[in-house]
């Protein structure tokens, strides 16, 4: 067969395709943003602990306040947006899974079901077949 | 990064993958292929269950993003191009297993085509002059007809796009062997119309037949690229792993 460059149709589709707008594909970075929630939340808890060994060093409530505010405060909060970053991230990953593994077993069951339908059926037809050979004879 | 081949041709091929990589979360795949179909030719690529041809239809229509090297249509990277705007464009698929919906007409799955804006009229015309058994089973509920119908009326729904790159999959799969050589003359018919085709196929007497060139492709890898007839050879000790 030759090749037929000159067919209006290719040229068409030389130029929708020269025309797409094509947006590179954006880097889901899933992995990336539940390592970084992985290491907020430690990086959080050793502010956390940094501020009660701080605060913990004095019995003077007003030399206690920076480490509540910047060990405390700041802590539980790096601690809470890492723990939201791990959710978000690993459930979207963990709920993909879970569907692409409830349709293949569902799936799977169908097919089993349709199998064995199919051999009830036959039994049933040879069942059939084997009465009415026995009423004939 | 230029378009392929730009220096040995005045066109650049309709489909070209460069060093293509494929995979599935963690699991690769397609260990990098290299592939070009000049436009107006049908490319087979062959090889056993797993190797990972049905995944390359799936890069070269947009379904999958390669996880490294270019997919070029008509001279253009089109890495990260959605399937509805290479549907769009002119690619069109048809997947493994007889993609038509069984509970409807074969009016009725004609009929979804036309949301590419041909009107039904015009989709029925050109489906039921390419197959006429189409025609005479118009009211018929799809799911009904035999598998060899229902891959035809799966292709007269993708010609109804007037495609420029047909991808094919596993056409003969489950079909009788005259049933598959009528397909794959029809094939060459489009073929003939000027319409580039990449077939891919497990069993390939009756592809080989109708394509320009064959590739073997094994474990993720095209292993051999050339004319039919030479790949018809080595393709039983190649599925036998020779």
């Amino acid at each position: 067969m030759e090749p037929t460059p000159t067919n209006p149709r290719i040229d068409q589709f030389r130029s929708d395709v020269a025309e797409l707008d094509i947006k590179t594909p954006a880097d889901s970075g899933e992995r990336t943003y539940l390592i970084i929630g992985i290491v907020l939340m430690v990086v959080g808890g050793l502010l956390v602990f940094a501020g009660y060994w701080g605060a913990s060093g004095t019995a003077i409530v007003a030399e206690q306040i920076p480490f509540m505010l910047s060990g405390g405060f700041l802590g539980v909060g790096v601690m809470l947006v890492g723990a939201a970053m791990f959710v978000r991230y690993s459930l979207s990953r963990y709920l993909r899974f879970w569907l692409i593994r409830t349709i293949y077993e569902e799936r799977t069951q169908s097919d089993k079901v349709v199998e064995s339908l199919a051999s009830i059926e036959a039994l049933l037809r040879d069942a059939n077949r084997i009465g009415v050979d026995a009423d004939r004879t | 990064m230029n378009a392929p081949a730009r220096g040995e041709h005045p066109e650049p091929p309709l489909l070209a993958l460069h060093g293509v990589r494929a995979a599935y979360g963690r699991i690769e795949v397609v260990h990098g292929i290299d592939l070009e179909l000049p436009a107006g030719s049908v490319f087979a690529l062959l090889g056993p269950n797993g190797a990972g041809k049905s995944t390359t239809l799936a890069v070269c229509c947009g379904l999958m993003v390669p996880t490294s090297g270019s997919v070029w249509l008509a001279g253009r990277k089109i890495n990260g191009a959605s399937p509805d705007q290479l549907a769009r464009a002119g690619v069109c698929t048809i997947p493994e297993g007889r993609s038509v919906v069984p509970n409807l007409t074969v009016r009725e799955n004609l009929q979804m085509m036309t949301y590419v804006g041909v009107s039904l009229r015009d989709v029925e015309e050109v489906a039921y002059a390419r197959f006429p058994r189409l025609g005479e089973r118009r009211t018929q509920l799809a799911g009904t007809m035999s598998g060899g119908e229902q891959q035809m009326l799966a292709m007269a729904r993708g010609l109804a796009t007037d495609p420029a790159l047909l991808l094919l999959d596993e056409l003969s799969m489950g079909l009788a062997p005259l049933i598959v050589e009528e397909l794959y003359g029809i094939v060459a018919q489009i073929a003939a119309e000027g319409v580039s085709i990449l077939v891919v196929e497990q069993f390939a007497h009756s592809v080989l037949e109708v394509a320009d060139t064959a590739a073997i492709m094994l474990h993720g890898r095209i292993t051999r690229v050339g004319p039919p007839h030479e790949i018809e050879d080595e393709l039983s000790a190649a599925y036998l792993g020779a």
